[in-house]
């Protein structure tokens, strides 16, 4: 049972294959997720890795469900910072609906962690990530890194 | 003990914060992006506050606490159109606009002092494609299309 859960909904003028690549696709991650890029070749049982534009590994995982265009999950291991890398794997999972003209995108984001200190940083990432990536799949502009000085 | 519900929604949208808040107040905007509805305040500290559905029947209403123009908006929200959260009393709904860089932080709080508030249960369900049509609206120019095709009665 899940001690620990971010939950984030977001709805954005797009298609479920566009979304699904943003998501998924190294070129297109790398521009909305303030430098940082996934690996992986997202089939079921598949490695994944997030890591910063030096090639250094953040988070890593398996990819545990693999339904393009609808549905991801994955486990996420912390690998950069103490105490969160000390925790057990989390789980991710993007749910992707399509509502008329628009995707309806869900994001949670589960640790059986009681007051988990992953995700009590990825609760303050993701708003920052999903509110660019609906910008650059709107606009064709990402939003620039909310952490430098305004 | 008292309980507590809470909802909490952050959101980075491309624009100033004087045009933010204008959007949260301004019914030409409010409308656009929010099915259809208006809101009818003084927008000063005391005044009352009122949300209302396209045919004008009121479905919230309360007082604002607090009015920091293009920081803070904090108000009171009772909802009187269905009565199981009408039973819930007044909630407490707190806009909170911040300046990034190139981007405006904007965090929606919504509160009450239940547990297992029904009230925030249902408004959690609401706020998201609001929030998401105001940030399209603002950075595109086009708000989205409602999930809604009718308010209900």
């Amino acid at each position: 049972m899940s001690k620990s859960t971010f939950l984030y909904v977001t709805y954005i003028r797009t298609t479920a294959d566009k979304l699904w690549d943003a998501l998924t696709k190294t070129e297109f991650v790398k521009q909305y997720w303030f430098n940082m890029h996934q690996d992986s070749d997202w089939r079921e049982g598949s490695s994944w890795e997030m890591k910063n534009s030096k090639g250094e590994v953040w988070d890593s995982g398996k990819i545990l469900e693999s339904h393009p265009p609808r549905k991801l999950v994955i486990s996420w291991h912390h690998e950069h910072d103490e105490p969160a890398r000390s925790e057990p794997n989390s789980r991710m999972t993007y749910l992707i609906e399509t509502a008329g003209p628009l995707v309806k995108l869900t994001v949670s984001h589960e640790s059986d962690v009681e007051n988990s200190t992953l995700i009590g940083k990825v609760s303050g990432g993701w708003p920052m990530i999903l509110s660019s990536l609906k910008s650059f799949l709107e606009t064709g502009q990402p939003l620039p890194d909310p952490r430098k000085a305004a | 003990m008292m309980g507590n519900s809470k909802f909490v929604y952050v959101t980075y949208i491309r624009t100033t914060p004087e045009k933010l808040w204008d959007a949260l107040t301004k019914n030409e905007f409010i409308k656009l992006y929010w099915a259809g509805s208006q809101q009818r305040s003084q927008w000063r500290i005391g005044s009352s506050w009122e949300a209302l559905d396209p045919k004008g029947n009121v479905w919230d209403h309360g007082e604002i606490l607090e009015y920091d123009r293009p920081n803070k908006l904090v108000l009171t929200w009772k909802h009187v159109h269905f009565k199981e959260f009408e039973a819930e009393g007044f909630s407490r709904l707190t806009y909170l606009l911040e300046p990034t860089k190139g981007a405006i932080k904007f965090t929606l709080t919504h509160e009450i002092d239940v547990e297992e508030s029904k009230l925030i249960e249902g408004v959690s369900g609401g706020w998201p494609h609001i929030l998401a049509s105001l940030k399209s609206l603002l950075e595109t120019g086009h708000a989205l299309e409602e999930e809604m095709t009718e308010w209900p009665e």
